[in-house]
């Protein structure tokens, strides 16, 4: 009976271990996306008023429902991104599950009359959201009889704001191919020079950790602030040594600090905790969450934003 | 008139023996100069989905061993070299980035690149496979014969991270 019970926990711990050496990262998503350019020169822009100043942000749908050049290009690169094994998230389709999702939580009801609890933040963030955006612009010259495409393929990183691929150039001009196959030739011949440096990007991910950013914030209600001391030392500086023992090589750079907010970029973490598990910016920041409510006795709301971007607003919950 | 027989076979057969030798050591030789990179790659257009058309220079005494050896260059080249592109063809980088990749997967690429081997399936003669003079030059004792080449670019990355010799863009994900 004993001998059986010494069995099944070696039998439990070898599948633990197994089980956490095989663990896999937090995949990001990538959607493709006209760039800013694009859509300004093909006139899919909208047009708001924010106090005063008149706003043009792209109109993605509009696009979308009227440029069949467009879908091609989205669905070419879908399509060679699938084969590389990365399937990406496709814009159309993520513009209908939002509006779909809102008509639905704007009619769910439970049996007792209530509904769906909704801030104004969660408002704001129902929007399109990818990891990495690849923004795409291409642009026709005409010399004569002669066309050719200026293709451009953007790598951009959601929350580092970096540009971690890229591929661009102009295709060789034709005096008889039709734009659809112009553009078919651009995103064929370029595709893999993007992947290149997307795999380049992966590869520093998994040596050196994934790049994240942390805000650290104060609700105005806390009576203290990051420049009070704390542990003999002020707040801010006991964060900014959590930061440093908690990221890989003590990898960060703290952009910006006040007593009121603290803006930490460059951040590395560890891809996986010390169980193994896969991390991403919000499981790392809850390590900190913790840290100031043990070690400090202090509240903090955390918030979070994909992959790789962490709030956390000290004072409250 | 049997001796005589006898000792125009003897002198056939020496021809023959020295012909093939000498063929055999412009082979070797090649390959020796894939192994060193000593070959060009140029982007010759946009290949059709999945494939690079490009023109590969290499280098023999004998131009029937530069052509052959053309294809086992042009894989050898799309894996470890890359090529630089021209007005209108972009570049593209090798297919590994790893520069001790030759080296740490020895084996592999032993079989890989043995004559008349797997390397094959992956590249075809674009064409009639005609060489135009242009492309046939003599370079001192050596022929530098440029050979237009069409590679299944994906089917050998497939194949290559279906070994595990290079990753695939998702995995560790």
């Amino acid at each position: 009976m004993k001998n059986n019970l010494k069995i099944s926990f070696i039998a439990f711990l070898l599948l633990v271990s197994i089980s956490g050496a095989f663990s896999q990262a937090k995949k990001p998503t990538i959607m493709v996306v006209p760039s800013d350019v694009w859509c300004n020169t093909n006139g899919y822009m909208t047009e708001f008023d924010n106090q005063g100043t008149k706003i043009k942000v792209p109109d993605y749908k509009r696009a979308l429902q009227e440029n069949a050049d467009l879908l091609l290009v989205i669905s070419k690169i879908n399509e060679l991104m699938t084969e590389r094994g990365f399937p990406l998230k496709n814009l159309e389709s993520c513009m209908k599950t939002l509006t779909d999702q809102s008509a639905e939580d704007a009619m769910l009801s439970s049996k007792g009359g209530a509904s769906v609890n909704e801030s104004p933040i969660d408002k704001l963030k129902k929007v399109a959201k990818a990891d990495i955006w690849m923004q795409m612009t291409w642009t026709v010259a005409t010399t004569g009889p002669k066309k050719s495409i200026t293709f451009v393929l953007q790598g951009l990183d959601a929350y580092t704001d970096k540009q971690v691929a890229g591929a661009s150039g102009t295709g060789a001009p034709s005096f008889t191919a039709e734009l659809p196959v112009l553009l078919q030739e651009a995103v064929i011949a370029h595709i893999d020079n993007f992947n290149g440096q997307l795999q380049k990007h992966f590869d520093d991910l998994f040596a050196n950790g994934r790049e994240i950013i942390l805000r650290i914030k104060t609700w105005d209600s806390w009576d203290g602030d990051l420049q009070k001391d704390f542990g003999g030392e002020e707040l801010g500086s006991q964060i900014e040594k959590w930061v440093s023992s908690n990221t890989v090589a003590g990898r960060f750079s703290t952009s910006d600090a006040t007593e009121n907010m603290m803006l930490f970029e460059q951040v590395r973490i560890p891809l996986y905790d010390a169980a193994n598990k896969a991390v991403d910016a919000r499981g790392w920041a809850k390590g900190l969450q913790k840290y100031l409510k043990d070690t400090y006795q202090l509240d903090a709301k955390l918030m979070m934003k994909g992959l790789g971007q962490a709030q956390l607003v000290i004072g409250e919950k | 008139m049997r001796k005589i027989v006898n000792l125009s076979s003897l002198v056939l057969f020496m021809i023959l023996g020295v012909s093939m030798s000498v063929s055999a050591q412009a082979r070797k030789k090649a390959d020796k100069d894939t192994e060193n990179f000593r070959y060009e790659i140029e982007g010759v257009g946009v290949g059709t989905q999945g494939t690079y058309l490009i023109k590969v220079w290499s280098y023999s005494k004998k131009p029937v061993v530069a052509i052959e050896q053309a294809k086992k260059n042009a894989v050898h080249g799309i894996i470890f070299k890359g090529y630089t592109g021209k007005q209108g063809v972009p570049g593209q980088k090798a297919l590994t980035s790893n520069p001790n990749l030759e080296n740490e997967k020895a084996d592999f690429f032993t079989d890989f690149f043995a004559d008349n081997s797997k390397y094959m399936k992956f590249v075809s003669v674009s064409g009639d496979g005609s060489i135009a003079a242009e492309d046939r030059l003599k370079v001192g004792k050596e022929y530098k014969v440029g050979v237009v080449l069409s590679v299944n670019v994906d089917a050998l990355r497939k194949d290559l991270e279906a070994a595990g010799v290079i990753k695939g863009l998702g995995s560790g994900f």
